[in-house]
């Protein structure tokens, strides 16, 4: 690895004033599990000339129950979320997402801030420099991404443009589902978007300077039901084929509101809002569920080899619903 | 069957606690003074010319001691035949070393290497073997014109195995009731990757000793096979606990000749160490497998003739390949009862990192391909595997040609009984349905079963030499080259000598895996541990009991042939009574040394059977292993413990789960491999693991003292075939790519519909 300066920031404040003064060229790290790799393999363009440790930042990994609802601190840990019981009672499904995420070893140093904030894992934009070189894909400010006609089969289906990575987040996808979210600070100040808002066909909105210091999320209904389902070729360690995420409310048996999302399928998380359209009203039979699962990601335009990631979108969203209308947290479909 | 003390029961192995608290030094913890560290700069073309290269930047960064290019590195070589320079000016795979560097710090030499400036010259390149044989298609090597190498390999002797040729195909597809043919591959070219990636440090004393360290499998090897091509220097191997080798790190030059070049032009040891991307797309692959191939069979299952043309896609050079496929093409016969053949195999370089040695030696690479070419035929006769498998696996008396080019006849055992316990077990009766049924549908969910079979007369390859040092404090020491690569051979021939020495296993120890202190070992490969390395050991063991008993008669009065010993204890049969510690005939100033050595012998083929339960979610793909079966006759098991161990060992690390999802994924426009990391190159957790049994049965085989023969590198080789055979049954349709990722199975059961394909 290659030397640079490293900045202990002691206040949220002090991160934005010395990301400004980098002016780009310096990188915050929290947990470090994605950010080292990144600098082992020299997968960027341009080498960070100063790692700003945040872990000294005092206040930010706390988990806050108020009117509302519950405001998460942006350097909460994934097995800190995973062990509280303000999560599991009032967001279980962003306890099952985070539960996914890699080891247990990852999940005790990753925080959900930077689980958000990860960069794409892509193997193109990964691949590490060592072995010929880093590719100057898209991303990156080159001309192409080779993923298009290349090995693509983990890349986005739908909602890409000219680069094909997918957001590899699932806490993303789970916060998404519950509508969330964040607050993010920087040198100018301080302002609340939606989850949903933050990605972006390249990454996210983060201005050079700004950090996401905290996550809000309403409390659901009393009768909101919560899903998260993953696909991946392994179970533990790796990220996902296709996730999905749902919130959905039911009265007599009856849809009221639903929320879904998939997650591996595009540069940002997915709401499917004609399937959660069509769900509103309607019993949740295996008939509906079917019928809502081919509503999802219609007009995708998947590459060469990765189609087959709808089939898996697809049943997944239909898992999801059955799930719901059983109780069975989708288990007993799969 | 014999009663042993120690052969049989589960010992602890000596190196056990060491490694499990951290105490052992790998090569990567080892540091000697004045040791500088080596990096690679590698090549971003997959073929290419360097048309200018300057280091002179990279030699003035302050503590860079060494840069080597092609036009300053020793011409020392490597492969099969002999002929990969360390650096070469043509550059064959994405990754090949484009210059070396050794400076003071792993950072330093790192950025040095940026600071080599390289003009390329890219030239086409080919991935695909049988594109590579084209008239028109880029050359890799003039002197193998066409990117075809010559089969002959001289270690094999002048008749060495080429082509499996017995009998006349055209009278036996004639005599046939019905043929099957079809192209089979295996082609997902999974890499082995033992946890602890390759590495050496090499030291110079002036310049005609060279010491080398490394976690080479067979470390007295890294001694014979490279002085000589180095200028006939005296080289000094001092071998390691190996982090693994699964084959792979046998072949030492890819690692000890950088080292060694570096060394010497800067005067200085030095460190070369592969990082995890490295080790993952700039080392040994397996080899690609293809197989176009026809089968006559009659109706009762017997086949009458088996041809086909054997593509066998090496990679940007042969490290091994064509030894390999000599083994594959014996293996083959051990498996089929066929009078008839003629499979021609061909090994083709292309622009990719380069195949090596893996466990399954050729064997697995080719029924992997083969054995799905077979069920065409036995699911058309309408046969069940088992008994397919059961009635052409080499019977004693039953003949081959091995490598040598020889025919062998086998005069081990029939492997009948393992099958049949290996079935019952596994519960083969209930399960099998019959071809392309599943064994069970549970809604979306459908399970099948599957079964492999593989075998070696390797196992008594090439020539072991141990001694035996019996000192009179009653203690033994086993003088051996045999590196420890995992699987407790080291304790192993412990227990051998402490068994017929009759002294407690804690009384008895190997020398470390260091050329100047012990004789010729051609290492764990083979499968030949048990049997080749065990008779040296067992043999020096015996030679050294014999010269104790000489040493002693004269104390008892008595002929040496009626004494005993016991614990350091000698005694005359019969009479306890006469008791003797060693050190009352060998008195405090004496040594004896015992000699062993075995000699090579391809008669006693071994045995291993895999049966496999998949479920298949029909819905997203998923092929889930279940549970997996190893079914094995071992003659006599030497510890339980190691031996389950080596037959647990059956899924990762290029084996059963080459069926599943280990591939390594090559970009063919770009020449890359994508997948170099831990992430995405899909290797099975510890937390995944399928339920596992296994069907050990002990028939007493002709081998040594101990009756053993052992199991080996064989224990993953018949499992992906039976993955294949399994998931086929379980969707009710014929799928035979590996590794069986979501995609193909969905694409299998027509999920996956035109419309939505874009592209190729």
């Amino acid at each position: 690895m290659k030397r640079f300066t490293h900045v202990h920031a002691g206040s949220v404040d002090e991160a934005a004033q010395l990301l400004a003064q980098y002016e780009g060229k310096a990188r915050l790290n929290a947990g470090g599990t994605d950010l080292l790799g990144v600098l082992k393999d020299r997968i960027l363009p341009a080498y960070p000339e100063a790692i700003i440790n945040i872990k000294t930042i005092p206040g930010l990994s706390t988990i806050v129950e108020d009117k509302e609802g519950l405001t998460i601190g942006a350097l909460t840990t994934l097995a800190e979320l995973i062990h509280s019981p303000l999560i599991k009672d009032f967001c279980p499904l962003l306890k099952e997402a985070a539960i996914t995420v890699a080891s247990p070893q990852i999940r005790n140093m990753a925080t959900i801030g930077g689980n958000l904030c990860q960069d794409t894992r892509c193997w193109y934009y990964r691949y590490p420099d060592q072995i010929g070189g880093a590719i100057q894909c898209f991303r990156k400010g080159g001309g192409t991404c080779p993923a298009v006609s290349g090995e693509n089969q983990y890349n986005a289906v739908t909602g890409a443009k000219r680069c094909y990575a997918v957001c590899p987040s699932d806490t993303a996808i789970a916060l998404t589902a519950l509508g969330a979210a964040l607050t993010v600070t920087g040198t100018k100040g301080t302002r609340q978007l939606p989850v949903e808002e933050f990605y972006t066909p390249l990454g996210n909105i983060l201005a050079p300077d700004e950090m996401v210091t905290a996550i809000h999320i309403e409390k659901p209904g009393p009768t909101a039901t919560q899903r998260f389902l993953k696909f991946t070729i392994r179970k533990p360690i790796d990220f996902a084929v296709v996730s999905a995420a749902a919130m959905i409310t039911l009265e007599q048996g009856v849809c009221t509101d639903a929320r879904i999302v998939l997650g591996a399928v595009a540069p940002t998380p997915v709401r499917e809002l004609r399937v959660e359209e069509f769900l509103k009203g309607k019993e949740l039979t295996e008939e509906v569920a079917a019928e809502a699962a081919g509503l999802a990601l219609q007009g995708a335009r998947p590459l060469s080899k990765n189609s087959y990631k709808l089939e898996i979108a697809r049943t997944l969203v239909k898992r999801m619903i059955m799930g719901h209308a059983c109780g069975c947290q989708g288990n007993c479909h799969g | 069957m014999t009663e042993y003390r120690f052969i049989g029961k589960a010992t602890p192995r000596k190196d056990a606690l060491d490694i499990v608290t951290g105490k052992t030094k790998f090569i990567n913890d080892l540091s000697i003074p004045n040791m500088l560290y080596g990096k690679a700069l590698r090549s971003p073309l997959p073929h290419a010319l360097i048309k200018s290269i300057d280091t002179s930047e990279a030699l003035a960064l302050k503590g860079v001691k060494a840069v080597l290019t092609y036009e300053n590195v020793p011409d020392w070589l490597g492969g099969l035949p002999l002929h990969v320079r360390i650096l070469d000016r043509k550059l064959r795979y994405v990754g090949a070393a484009v210059a070396l560097v050794a400076a003071e710090t792993e950072e330093i030499a790192a950025e040095a290497l940026r600071h080599i400036k390289v003009e390329y010259e890219s030239l086409p390149a080919v991935y695909d073997s049988e594109e590579a044989i084209e008239p028109d298609a880029p050359q890799l090597y003039e002197q193998f014109p066409g990117n075809v190498y010559p089969l002959e390999i001289q270690a094999f002797g002048p008749k060495s195995l080429r082509e499996i040729a017995i009998g006349d195909v055209d009278k036996g597809f004639a005599e046939a009731d019905f043929i099957v043919e079809g192209t089979y591959t295996y082609e997902n070219i999974p890499n082995p990757l033992p946890p602890e990636p390759p590495g050496a440090i090499a030291a110079w004393e002036g310049k005609d000793t060279l010491t080398v360290w490394s976690a080479s499998q067979g470390p007295h090897m890294v001694k014979v096979s490279l002085q000589k091509r180095m200028g006939s220097i005296n080289l000094q191997s001092l071998g390691s606990p190996v982090g693994a080798s699964y084959g792979t790190k046998y072949m030492s030059w890819q690692y000890v000749l950088p080292a060694a070049a570096l060394a010497q032009a800067a005067g200085r040891p030095v460190k070369y160490y592969y990082e995890n991307p490295e080790h993952l797309a700039a080392f040994s692959l397996r080899l690609g497998s293809r197989i176009h191939g026809k089968v006559g069979m009659k109706k009762n299952g017997d086949v009458t003739a088996l041809s086909g043309d054997w593509f066998v896609n090496t990679g940007a050079s042969s490290e091994t390949a064509q030894a390999m496929v000599s083994v594959g093409c014996g293996e083959a016969q051990l498996m089929l009862r066929c009078p008839n053949w003629s499979l021609k195999p061909k090994v083709v370089c292309t622009n990719r990192t380069a195949s090596g040695q893996v466990r399954g030696f050729g064997g697995q690479e080719l029924k992997c391909a083969l054995i799905p070419l077979l069920t065409l035929g036995m699911e058309k006769a309408d046969i069940d595997p088992v008994e397919f498998f059961k009635k052409n696996y080499v019977k004693p008396g039953e003949g081959y040609y091995w490598r040598d080019g020889f025919w062998w006849e086998s005069r081990g055992i029939d492997y009948t009984g393992a099958i049949e316990k290996g079935a019952a077990v596994f519960g083969w009766q209930e399960k099998w349905q019959g071809w392309l049924k599943p064994s069970s549908v549970n809604g979306v969910k459908r399970r099948g079963v599957g079964v492999g079979v593989h075998g070696n007369a390797d196992v008594g390859e090439d020539v072991s030499e141990a001694y035996v040092r019996l000192d009179p404090n009653g203690t033994a020491t086993i003088y051996s080259g045999l590196a420890e690569h995992g699987t407790g051979q080291r304790s192993s021939i412990c227990k051998m000598v402490a068994e017929v020495l009759q002294l407690p296993l804690e009384r008895v120890f190997v020398t470390p895996t260091d050329s100047r202190i012990n004789p010729f070992e051609y290492g764990p490969v083979g499968s030949r541990g048990t049997y080749a390395i065990g008779s040296a050991v067992i043999a020096a063991a015996e030679d050294a009991k014999r010269q104790l008993f000489e040493k002693m008669a004269p104390k008892f009065k008595a002929a040496p042939e009626v004494l005993e010993t016991e614990d350091g204890m000698v005694w005359v049969k019969g009479q306890p009574g006469t008791r003797l510690p060693w050190m009352k005939g060998m008195r405090y100033d004496s040594t004896i040394m015992g000699h062993g050595r075995f000699e090579p012998d391809f008669t006693l083929p071994n045995f291993m059977m895999i049966f496999t339960e998949v479920e298949v979610d029909t819905e997203t793909g998923k092929v889930d292993l279940v549970r997996v079966v190893g079914a094995t006759d071992v003659g006599q098991v030497i510890d339980p413990l190691y031996l389950t161990n080596q037959l647990n060992g059956c899924l990762g690390s290029a084996g059963i789960d080459s069926a599943i999802f280990e591939e390594t994924v090559f970009d063919t426009r770009l020449g890359r491999i994508m997948n170099a990391n831990m992430i995405d190159y899909k290797w099975r957790t510890f937390a995944e693991l399928p339920e596992m049994e296994h069907a050990i049965l002990e028939t007493p085989i002709p081998s040594h003292r101990f009756q053993a023969i052992g199991v080996g590198e064989i224990a993953p080789s018949p499992g992906p075939s039976a993955v294949l055979m399994a998931v086929s049954n379980a969707i009710g349709t014929r799928i035979h790519k590996y590794p069986l990722t979501p995609d193909k199975v969905l694409a299998a059961l027509g999920k996956i519909t035109k419309q939505e394909r874009r592209g190729n």
